[in-house]
């Protein structure tokens, strides 16, 4: 799900960017260092603008200022229990691997309809029911997520297919 | 009610075993007596058997039922023991009576019999009611003629009551039978006896014991022993039935393991106990005995599911040798006493053993030796060999005697010692009371020596007894507070809650769903189960194979759990009481010393990458690609990863830890670079499935994709080379192009002990002394307050021995730099001629320095001129062949060829000249100039040489101006030079003779030396370096001169020059000076 999510970020500067356009400066720095990040809870897409930049402070003992800037971004944050659609990314035995945008996605062959079978046989492998709906690598797929896991600076999820609507798309 | 009942009574046990339910009419008495042999973890019913032949003997004669109706009486009249013990005298009496089959009683009651419904009293002995009922028929068969018996004489009353003791037997072969079709009937129909066990159930109150009757006492004996004396008990009931001191005890029974050290007796009275166990080992009687309450009585029966050891499972001893050890159970004795075991023997062959003793005192003193070594081997754990198979080799080294091969097939059978040892394992006899049999927790590493038998090598682990084992090992289902749990039995069946305490086998939980929703209710363990959803993050514990693996719930099924394993990204199936909810985030690490993804060496030539971490071993992909299972012993040490370890792919570009890369052919697996080790990468791909991700290519095989933190990466494909984009790099590039080596001091740092200013940081501005160096730093204690920091070298400023300027350290130690340059070409010469070369060399090296000492001349002059000259130089100049070089062509590379050298000693010197020349060139004329006086001071090969470089030295051209202005501040220099080599001093002279002069005085040649050669001297010192030594020259004239010069004479001609003026040394310190 996406939000407008305020969040903040303390940016050290060097003495060297120190000026008039250190504002200029420290927004794309802001940029550079946050747009396309995963905290681990949640994806920060977009940052939309920064409305607060504090005033530099100069740490003590080495010459670089500190500034606390406040921003706007939207953010993703997947949930059990959403509905997603992803990308086959790989499938194998197990199941099936996709991305979410930035979030892979494992939807164990578990958690695929039954009728839908694994195919190791046929090229590129793939999971298909001999009808149409077939999941190999690239297709889109609808799933919902059952479950997320998150490390530090990742995001890890499986989903399902294996409910009314999911599924090829 | 007799005693017999007690046992047959069920007490409504816990466990709702069909077996010892009362027998259901139907049943026999033998049935109900054999079922609760069978069960009842211990009871051994003793008396079961004479009892039911005695009243049935006594039957006949009528005597016995009386007895026991009179002391029904006796009892229900609430009369005291006293009372209560007059009975049991007068019972032993009678039965002592009926057992001899005494006349005179019978005489009396027989008669009696015949009016008497015995069936009413049979009832209350035993509930064997058809048994009894034919037996009754039988007794008035045999009795239908009593008053016959007085015709009869006594032996053939005797013979009658045999006769009927064999149709009994017959009979009880019949109900046997019986027993047997109705255990089939039971087994088929079970679920019906349970509907039957409803109206048994309000007799079951009935059937508790109360005051009429035996009691039971509870008797102290030898722990461990209890089944024993139950058996000598018994075997003693047997042999003293049917003779004139029979038994007077109902039953005995022993609760194993719970109650450990007593036997329970049923009898009538405490004496009775007495007099029975006289004489029974083990058991004590005459210490204290406990008379059990009645309420208690029916606690004692309860059951306890015995477990029972299977063949193939894995216990431990509990003493002896083996203390500790682990064992495979390879049979279990029927009677449940003793099982045969397989252990991996601890023998030592006798070579600890004193060679003499049994020579001396024959093998009895030997035995007794070998016994007492034993007997120290159980106390002293340190002494006792090491586990180890049994090797029939080592035995007949030092105990063929010992030794008897057991079966002439059966090549791995020996007998030794007296044991038994099969494919190397020992096979004994163990008391299970012996044993460890819980909590054994087998090791992997103790398993796997069982496994290491097998005779191909393979191992095969029985792993399905492995796991029974873990399992019985692991306490039941530990349930934590927090935990989410659903009730699958009982009245409760499906509520689900969250588990809030837990008190033994109770749980209370407060249910979160259903009508129950907010209440707390509790629940015994047995019926829960620890509940997860899809998609859950849990953790495996317990006893499974794959416990620590964390992972998310795929799905479930029933108890059983599905989930993908976060680090193999393998699917697992557990039991869901092994599962605990684990936190959302973080991947839980490995356990022990190595974790996943660590690189590790398994032996000198071999790493390998773990791939999985188990409980107790390790999965490993080594370098070969091949997968291995070992366990953490087999793992030499664990190598830390390399983060600045580099290897070039296969267009050549350099590839670090991190980086991504994919493979050129084969399988073009690609993945994040986790380990390089020599030519082999250790890849990390998440989307792998197979070895957690992990996979192993060659460096030379793989093709970067994406270098971390977008470094370039380099070669034809990826990206221009911007050092070849620029202009100033490229100059002279034809001539070898290679990015100027940093400047190397050799020796001493000649920083230390200088006073430096600090130009940077926080004690910028501060004076202090080096007192230590490393390569880039240095210890400078200050003078302001006794202190010693670490600053950087290039922080320090030093302060120039001439000038007094204040110089970086680069400049500093430049200039020193040329000194070794210099010194090196001087040994050299001094070597000799040839040797010549070498100091060229040397001086080649000079350039080095010069590198270094760019920074000033460099700098000013121009990088690129001297760059090329430089490495012009470099290359062409160091070789000692240069001079030849120099000679054939005369670009400066080939005049330095050593041949050069070889060409002259003198000539060498000349050379220097030459270069000194060339050197003056720049200065002078040039060309004309230093020809003429190379040509004429030295060697013709040599002036050629010099003439031509210099000339057509680019870097002269291009360094003009730079050498000009070091051409006048160094003259100096430049002389020193010249005279180290006396005949090289003319061209020096040509340059100057004043810097003749100058170097002639200056001399310190130590300190020319050293100065000289850096190149950073160079503008001002190059000068004097090129005259000094040759080697400096090498260095320092490149630099200055900055190509023109330098290269050609550079170097060279001043080693010569040099050898011969060894004395240098001197000049150099002119060098030195003269910057």
């Amino acid at each position: 799900m996406y939000f407008l999510y305020e969040l903040e970020r303390v940016i050290t500067l060097h003495p060297s960017f120190f000026g008039p356009r250190v504002k200029e400066y420290l927004t794309n720095r802001l940029l550079e260092d946050v747009e396309g990040t995963c905290t681990g809870q949640y994806y920060i897409i977009c940052v939309m603008d920064a409305y607060d930049i504090s005033e530099g402070r100069v740490v003590p003992g080495s010459a670089v200022a500190e500034y606390t800037v406040h921003y706007r971004a939207v953010v993703w944050r997947p949930f059990k229990g959403e509905t997603v659609d992803a990308i086959v990314s790989s499938v194998n035995r197990m199941g099936v691997f996709a991305d979410v945008g930035p979030l892979p996605v494992f939807v164990s062959n578990h958690l695929i309809p039954s009728d839908i079978k694994w195919d190791p046989n046929a090229t590129p492998p793939q999971y298909t029911d001999n009808g149409d709906q077939v999941i190999e690598k690239g297709t889109h797929l609808r799933i919902k997520l059952i479950g997320t896991r998150s490390d530090v600076g990742s995001m890890f999820a499986i989903g399902s297919i294996k409910e009314d609507f999911l599924g090829t798309l | 009610m007799s005693s017999a009942d007690l046992l047959n009574q069920d007490f409504g046990s816990e466990s709702e075993d069909d077996n010892f339910n009362p027998a259901p009419a139907g049943d026999s008495d033998n049935d109900a007596a054999g079922d609760s042999d069978g069960e009842l973890n211990v009871t051994t019913k003793v008396n079961g058997t004479s009892q039911r032949r005695q009243p049935s003997g006594q039957r006949n004669a009528g005597e016995e039922e009386e007895d026991i109706k009179e002391d029904g009486i006796g009892d229900a009249d609430g009369v005291g023991d006293d009372e209560d013990d007059e009975d049991e005298e007068d019972d032993d009496e009678d039965e002592e009576e009926a057992i001899s089959g005494r006349p005179r009683k019978r005489a009396r009651r027989d008669p009696r019999n015949q009016f008497l419904d015995v069936e009413a009293e049979v009832d209350e002995e035993d509930d064997g009611e058809e048994e009894d009922e034919e037996g009754e028929t039988a007794g008035f068969i045999a009795e239908t003629h009593p008053d016959d018996l007085g015709d009869l004489p006594e032996g053939a009353n005797t013979d009658d009551r045999r006769h009927r003791e064999l149709d009994r037997q017959r009979e009880r072969a019949q109900q046997i039978d019986a027993e047997q079709q109705a255990q089939l009937l039971r087994e088929k129909y079970g679920r019906r006896t349970a509907n039957t066990a409803d109206p048994v159930t309000v007799p079951k109150r009935l059937l508790l014991p109360s005051v009429d009757d035996p009691s039971i006492w509870g008797v102290k004996c030898k722990p461990g022993k209890e089944r024993e004396v139950v058996f000598a008990i018994t075997k003693r009931i047997e042999e003293r039935a049917g003779t004139k001191n029979p038994m007077p005890l109902i039953s005995a029974l022993e609760r194993g393991r719970t109650m450990a050290g007593y036997v329970y007796i049923e009898a009538r009275k405490q004496a009775d106990i007495h007099s029975a166990l006289e004489g029974i080992m083990n058991v004590y009687p005459r210490s204290q005995v406990i008379l059990i309450p009645i309420k208690e009585m029916p606690e004692l029966l309860r059951v306890t599911k015995s477990e029972q050891l299977q063949p193939g499972g894995y216990v431990r001893i509990k003493r002896g040798k083996y203390a500790g050890d682990l064992a495979q159970i390879d049979d279990v004795e029927t009677n449940g006493l003793e099982a045969s075991l397989r252990i991996v023997p601890r023998l030592d062959y006798g070579q600890n053993e004193d060679a003499n003793a049994p020579m001396v005192d024959g093998g009895i003193k030997g035995d007794a030796k070998r016994k007492r070594q034993g007997a120290m081997g159980l106390t002293n754990a340190a002494v006792r060999p090491p586990p180890r198979l049994f090797s029939d080799v080592e035995a007949k080294k030092k105990h063929m005697k010992y030794l008897q091969q057991m079966s002439t097939f059966d090549k791995k059978h020996w007998q030794y010692l007296g044991d038994n040892y099969i494919n190397g394992f020992l096979v004994k006899d163990f008391k299970i009371q012996h044993l460890i049999t819980e909590n054994v927790n087998p090791s992997l590493e103790e398993v796997t020596r069982f496994s290491a038998g097998a005779e191909d090598g393979t191992e095969n682990l029985d792993l399905s007894a492995l796991a029974a084992t873990l399992k019985k090992s692991t306490a039941n289902e530990n349930y934590l507070p927090g935990d989410t749990v659903e009730v699958y039995e009982g009245e409760q069946q499906g509520v689900t809650g969250k588990a809030i305490s837990v008190r033994g086998d109770i749980v209370t939980i407060g249910v979160t769903e259903g009508e129950l929703s907010g209440q707390n209710i509790e629940v015994p363990i047995k019926g829960l189960r620890k509940r997860f959803r899809e998609g859950d993050h849990v953790k495996v514990i317990g006893g499974s194979r794959y416990r620590d693996e964390v992972g998310m719930v795929v799905s479930i099924k029933a108890d059983q759990v599905t989930l993908l394993s976060d680090l193999s990204m393998q699917e697992i199936t557990v039991f869901s009481k092994d599962l605990r909810e684990a936190s959302d985030s973080g991947v839980a690490g490995g356990l022990g010393r190595y974790d996943i993804h660590d690189l590790v060496q398994l032996d000198p030539a071999t790493v390998g990458c773990v791939t999985k971490v188990d409980r107790e071993s390790l999965r490993v992909l080594d370098q070969n690609g091949s997968v291995r299972s070992i366990m953490p012993s087999q793992i030499s040490n664990k190598i830390e990863k390399r983060r600045n370890a580099v290897a070039t792919d296969r267009r050549g570009s350099e590839i670090r830890t991190d980086d991504t890369v994919r493979e050129i052919g084969g399988e073009q697996k690609q993945g994040v670079i986790l380990h390089i080790y020599r030519s082999f990468l250790f890849l990390y791909n998440r989307e792998q499935t197979d070895n957690s991700g992990i996979s192993v290519v060659r460096a030379t095989n793989v093709a970067t994709v994406a270098a971390k933190g977008g470094r370039v990466a380099q070669g034809s494909s990826s990206g221009p080379d911007l050092n070849k984009m620029n202009p100033a790099l490229m100059r002279n590039g034809a001539n070898g192009n290679a990015p100027m080596a940093p400047p190397k001091s050799f020796g001493r740092d000649r920083a230390l002990g200088q006073t430096v200013t600090i130009r940077k940081g926080p004690y910028k501005g501060l004076l202090g002394i080096v007192k230590d160096t490393t390569d880039s730093e240095a210890r400078v204690e200050l003078h302001t307050k006794s202190k010693t920091i670490t600053v950087p070298k290039d922080t320090l400023g030093f302060k120039d021995p001439l000038t007094g300027q204040s110089i970086d350290y680069t400049r500093f130690s430049g200039s020193r730099g040329r000194g070794d340059g210099g010194r090196g070409g001087f040994s050299g010469s001094m070597g000799g001629a040839t040797p010549g070369r070498e100091p060229a060399w040397s001086g080649g090296r000079t350039p080095l320095p010069m590198a270094g000492g760019r920074t000033p001349a460099w700098g000013a002059g121009a990088a690129s001129a001297r760059t090329p000259a430089w490495s012009a130089n470099v290359s062409t100049a160091r070789t000692p062949m240069w001079r030849q070089d120099a000679s054939s062509t005369n670009t400066n590379g080939g005049s330095r060829t050593p041949a050069y050298m070889s060409s002259t000693d003198g000539s060498h010197t000349v050379n220097p000249y030459a270069d000194g020349s060339r050197t003056v060139n720049p200065y002078g004329g040039n060309t004309s100039y230093g020809g003429a006086p190379s040509g004429g001071a030295r060697t013709p090969a040599w002036n050629p040489t010099a003439t031509s470089s210099s000339y057509s030295h680019d870097p002269f051209a291009s360094s003009t101006t730079i050498n000009t202005n070091p051409t006048g501040s160094r003259t100096p220099a430049y002389e020193p030079s010249y005279r180290t080599p006396a005949p090289s001093y003319p061209t020096p002279n040509a340059t100057g003779s004043a810097s003749n002069n100058r170097p002639y005085d200056a001399p310190t040649p130590g300190k020319d030396f050293a100065t000289a050669p850096t190149p950073a001297a160079q503008p001002s010192n190059g000068y004097a370096n090129v005259g000094s030594t040759p080697a400096a020259m090498g260095g320092a004239p490149t630099p200055k001169f900055s190509g023109d010069a330098p290269t050609p004479f550079g170097g060279q001609p001043e080693t010569p020059g040099w050898g011969a003026g060894e004395d240098t040394s001197p000049r150099y310190e002119e060098g030195t000076p003269s910057p």
